[in-house]
């Protein structure tokens, strides 16, 4: 191996350290209308009058939308309105856009409209949305278009059931000793991406619609349009700048509806709408919601025979991704463990929250908490050592998920060797609690996680190779530039199939669905996997193209040729070949002839075998492997005041194979640090109203620089045989057992079992009074 | 973005600053003294401080004032914290104002700015409180020296027109014997659920608290109470805890429960510091 594993330095390194980097709100033309969010300052109201009199009255005002019938929206039920239509169900939601001249102008008659709200009851929580006798967030539940595998149950707040079935309960009971059960809870919360979402929309006379966004989905920003609003597919063109951070919160599409209402409204005039951090935090989707009730048996030997899960997922007042979050929860409900008797409820409830979205992790950072936190209650009360019953109940080739997908060596990792790399790592047995005097003790927790990728069964990649006339090549994929360096990885792949220098090869960072093929979403770590493939694919057939053409001008078989150095050569005779820039664009004989012509290499790949669940039992295969890591952190804990600090974590992720070594460590440390802060620290704080009360960066807090833990990260490689060089997705790993690490840790070091999130000390406090 | 558009003034006197003053208000121009202006532009934008003209004292030689002059610290308000830091010459102060908002931001906040900010923890005046410190005001009646105990009462009660210019410390004070401890809901970054600063001088510990209340404060009652060396710590602590003044903070930061048992800990912390007591 050249160029994999090695740590080449991201291509966009120099643009983005010298603030030279281009993200959708840099993009400006003169002509450019600002769209400005009149939002809802509550939780579920009647929309009783909009006054835009005074409104229009601001010079520089174009249009005013509001209360207008726009066809309704959402991915699989189309429950959303895109400006809010008679009532508003969460705050923050968009009830007026004014298009002006200027940004100022816009704002300025944004707050002259006057909006009289009759308050209606609030449905505060996922639990009291399950209740019988709720206030309904949606009372025409029924009726909404949808997808066939969603079914809202009218008359209630569910939104979508999943169900799994699998094994026999009552023997999965009867074979157990030990039973334990707990219920968890946790608000939704924020993303917190550097950049705030941004769209622009603008309609051409001959009826293209060029939109621009910081989208993680550009691809499925064209279809929703079309599917939306009857437009032409063909005519909807989406360009992706680099975007500063996804995770998860830029896969829906939200602004992009809002930017093209409002450029249609104006005869087509581009037009701007940009989030402000505050927009960004409650209009936008947030990180969905979990309340959660678990139940596991285990038998003598500490081996689990039985669990029983409900999840009732905070989807928020309106359903959207919810829906899929809720799906991927139920897939991999267990955890990563080996258990034949698995029953899961897992709900998408509608509240008046913010509505949910995708989040790092995708449902497994939220169940992971859940899960380990009740295989620590369960190693407790079967006075078992925590790592060593995570060990025996690992999952491995030959079990079953809950979906009842066989595992084998490929498409699972390697649970058991990420556990002993973390005992040796963490000194495990050096003893988990050390105390240091009668105020202060140090205490480690542990977690393991595992997660597939429920995506769409036919969800597509491809990729383009065009050629320099000096040779080098350029490297096109509909895959966004999120920040994870994935691009340029996607170089390395190619360098290392061609056996090429990766400076030679030109990634083209923008997207432009138009003229680059299409890369599903930049979700779920799927991007090195399904574009690498598809890369690998063009690959082949680039060296078949220059293979054709070498094997005339050297008059020698194809068979005979080798590709390596940015060369077509004699594999017996090195010496007598040609370079990428004598054929790439056809070659010329001295007499003037030329043959070939130019080289485009093109490569594809779809999903394979991936099938829907079965609505009842749950059957089905929902993702094409298991990628695994195991977790360890280390507290100090103040007896006395109940504070405590992250002295250091841990995580060991089967990486299948690392590509880029900095980019991997990056990509752990970075989750690790963002599963610190979900864990410790991020939530939305709501009142009665269903109001978000911490709606800025003030007082809604992402981790800082210096607050960080020492990390430690290790890898194991147990290769995925069907993906680029064995590489198995690690974008999310280490987020997700960082809640669960760290609330095990701090449960064992105050006394107390801590079932909600964050951990702050407030909580330890709360929890210690009540059990008093 | 802010949404409106405004004058802006940079006096170089202080007569000038307060003619300029009257001068827009009477045009009705709602003006601003400026310096730092952190607030203005984030809680402008999002509506929560407005102005048509900003008068900004940062020329003002008077404000810049950073000096040791005979047995007087003398510390100008448009100082950024980030200043008084690095001149280290009131080390109660030096502390207390370190641990506010973050590292970039100080650069930015001054100390007159803080201590008249609109978002009231205002943890920079904790020391001045303690220290019996006398600042210096000045508006349309000329300059008026006055106790900050006097006037600062949850805010410094400034009338229309006028503006702090300088605070005097004295030396006994600057160099008495100090405790100063902020606690967040967690770790390093946010407001305070409680910031104490505390100073012993003449045997007596003088305790000033900031988020407890919607405003910072030193009481005579809670000092009398943790003075009262009859009784055992405990007792002076719960003294203290029982005169605490209303209204107490039950927000996002933390419930009003909470941030008692964080003050009360507190307390015993300030006591096992200064009074010579290991509790």
């Amino acid at each position: 191996m050249e160029v994999i594993g090695k740590s080449v330095i991201r291509k966009e390194a120099l643009d983005k350290v010298t603030g030279r980097a281009k993200y959708t709100n840099d993009f400006h033309s003169v002509s450019m209308l600002t769209g400005h969010k009149v939002i809802s300052p509550f939780g579920h109201a009647k929309i009783v009058d909009i006054d835009t009199e005074g409104a229009w009255k601001v010079p520089g005002v174009r249009a005013i939308l509001s209360g207008n019938h726009y066809p309704l929206t959402g991915e699989a039920i189309r429950d959303r309105p895109v400006i809010a239509v008679d009532k508003v169900r969460y705050h923050g939601e968009v009830v007026a856009l004014v298009i002006a001249d200027s940004p100022e102008q816009a704002k300025k008659a944004g707050d002259l409209i006057k909006v009289q709200y009759e308050l209606l009851p609030v449905v505060n929580s996922p639990t009291q949305a399950f209740q019988k006798d709720a206030p309904l967030v949606h009372e025409q539940s029924g009726e909404y278009k949808k997808e066939e595998d969603s079914d809202p149950v009218p008359g209630t707040n569910i939104a979508n059931h999943i169900k799994i079935r699998k094994g026999n309960l009552d023997q999965g009971w009867s074979e157990s000793e030990t039973m334990v059960e707990a219920s968890f809870s946790f608000a939704p919360s924020d993303h917190a991406a550097m950049e705030t979402r941004c769209a622009t929309a603008e309609i051409l006379p001959d009826g293209n619609i060029i939109i621009m966004t910081s989208s993680q989905a550009p691809y499925m920003v064209k279809r929703l349009i079309s599917d939306f609003f009857g437009e032409d597919i063909g005519k909807i063109i989406v360009h992706t700048p680099f975007v500063g951070g996804g995770y998860g919160g830029k896969a829906p599409v939200q602004l992009e509806l809002l930017a093209y209402v409002a450029s249609k409204e104006v005869g087509g005039k581009p037009v701007k709408i940009f989030n402000t951090r505050e927009e960004d935090i409650i209009t936008s989707p947030c990180h969905i919601g979990l309340d959660a009730t678990v139940k596991l048996g285990a038998d003598r030997t500490g081996k689990i025979r039985a669990a029983e899960i409900q999840f009732l997922w905070d989807g928020g007042a309106y359903s959207d991704k919810a829906i899929d979050v809720t799906r991927s929860g139920a897939v991999d409900c267990t955890g990563p463990y080996k258990i034949e008797n698995v029953w899961c409820d897992s709900y998408c409830m509608y509240t008046n929250h913010p509505y949910a979205s995708p989040y790092r992790g995708f449902s497994h950072s939220e169940l992971t908490f859940v899960i380990e936190r009740t295989i620590d209650l369960l190693a407790q009360k079967l006075n078992m050592d925590p790592l060593e019953i995570r060990y025996i109940n690992a999952i491995k080739p030959g079990d079953t998920t809950p979906t009842r997908v066989r595992l084998n060596e490929s498409n699972v990792g390697n649970l058991q060797k990420c556990i002993e790399k973390v005992r040796e790592l963490f000194h495990w047995d050096k003893g988990a609690v050390q105390k240091i005097d009668e105020r202060f003790v140090r205490v480690k927790g542990v977690s393991c996680s595992w997660k597939t990728s429920t995506i769409d069964t036919n969800a597509p990649s491809g990729a383009i190779l065009t050629f320099n006339p000096d040779g080098s090549i350029n490297l096109m994929s509909g895959l966004v530039e999120i920040g994870t360096g994935t691009k340029t990885v996607l170089a390395q792949i190619l360098a290392e199939r061609l056996k090429m220098n990766v400076d030679n090869i030109h990634v083209r960072m923008e997207v432009d669905t138009q003229t680059m093929p299409e890369h599903f979403k930049t979700v779920a770590s799927r991007g090195t996997f399904m574009a690498g493939r598809a890369v690998l694919k063009a690959a082949e057939d680039v060296i078949k193209q220059l293979k054709d053409v070498a094997s005339c001008v050297l008059r020698a078989p194809k068979e005979d040729l080798e590709v390596a150095e940015s060369r077509v050569f004699l594999r017996d005779d090195p010496t007598i070949g040609l370079h990428f820039k004598e054929i790439g664009y056809g070659y010329k004989y001295p007499n003037g002839n030329a043959i070939g012509g130019q080289i485009i290499g093109r490569g594809n790949y779809i999903l394979r075998h991936l099938t829907p669940l079965d609505p009842e039992t749950g059957e089905g295969k929902p993702g094409p492997e298991w990628s695994v890591a195991a977790y360890a952190v280390e507290i100090e804990f103040d007896r006395r005041n109940l504070t405590y600090r992250v002295i250091k974590a841990c995580s060991v992720v089967d990486a299948g194979k690392v590509l880029n070594e900095k980019a991997a460590l990056g990509q752990v440390m970075g989750a690790m640090s963002m599963g610190i802060a979900f864990a410790c620290r991020e939530t939305f704080y709501f009142d009665e109203l269903g109001r978000v009360l911490n709606p800025q960066l003030r007082t809604y807090r992402p981790l800082r620089y210096g607050e960080n833990p020492e990390y430690l990260v290790g890898f194991v490689e147990s290769p995925q045989l069907d993906a680029p060089y064995g590489a198995r997705g690690i974008g999310e790993l280490g987020l997700m057992g960082m809640p669960g690490a760290i609330g095990n840790a701090l449960s064992i070091a105050a006394d107390v079992s801590l079932q909600n999130l964050p951990l702050i000390p407030e909580l330890i406090w709360k929890t210690k009074e009540a059990s008093k | 973005m802010l949404p409106f558009d405004f004058e802006y003034y940079k006096p170089e006197t202080l007569k000038e600053a307060v003619d300029l003053y009257q001068y827009l208000d009477q045009q009705g121009k709602r003006p601003m003294f400026f310096s730092g202006g952190t607030e203005l532009i984030t809680l402008g934008r999002i509506d929560l401080a407005y102005t048509d003209a900003v008068i900004d004292i940062k020329d003002i030689a008077e404000c810049k004032v950073l000096q040791v002059s005979g047995d007087h610290v003398l510390l100008g308000s448009t100082l950024t914290l980030t200043q008084i830091e690095k001149a280290n010459l009131f080390p109660l102060l030096t502390k207390t104002a370190s641990q506010v908002a973050d590292h970039t931001a100080r650069g930015k906040i001054t100390l007159g700015g803080n201590i008249c900010a609109q978002i009231f923890y205002r943890e920079a005046v904790l020391p001045f409180l303690l220290a019996d410190s006398q600042v210096l005001i000045v508006g349309s009646e000329g300059k008026q020296v006055i106790p900050i105990n006097e006037i600062f009462l949850g805010q410094l009660r400034l009338r229309k027109g006028e503006f702090l210019v300088q605070i005097a410390t004295e030396s006994r004070f600057v160099r008495a014997p100090f405790i100063s401890i902020k606690r967040r809901q967690q770790w390093d970054m946010g407001y305070p659920l409680i910031t104490i600063a505390a100073l012993k001088t003449h045997d007596l510990v003088r305790v000033a608290i900031s988020g407890l209340c919607p405003f910072p404060f030193r009481s005579k009652e809670v000092e009398a109470a943790f003075n009262n060396k009859g009784l055992s710590i405990e007792e002076r602590v719960e003294g203290a805890l029982e005169v605490m003044p209303d209204p107490l903070l039950d927000d996002v930061e933390g419930s009003a429960e909470y941030r008692l048992f964080v003050l009360k800990n507190l307390l015993f912390d300030v006591l096992g510091a200064l009074d010579d007591v290991r509790v």
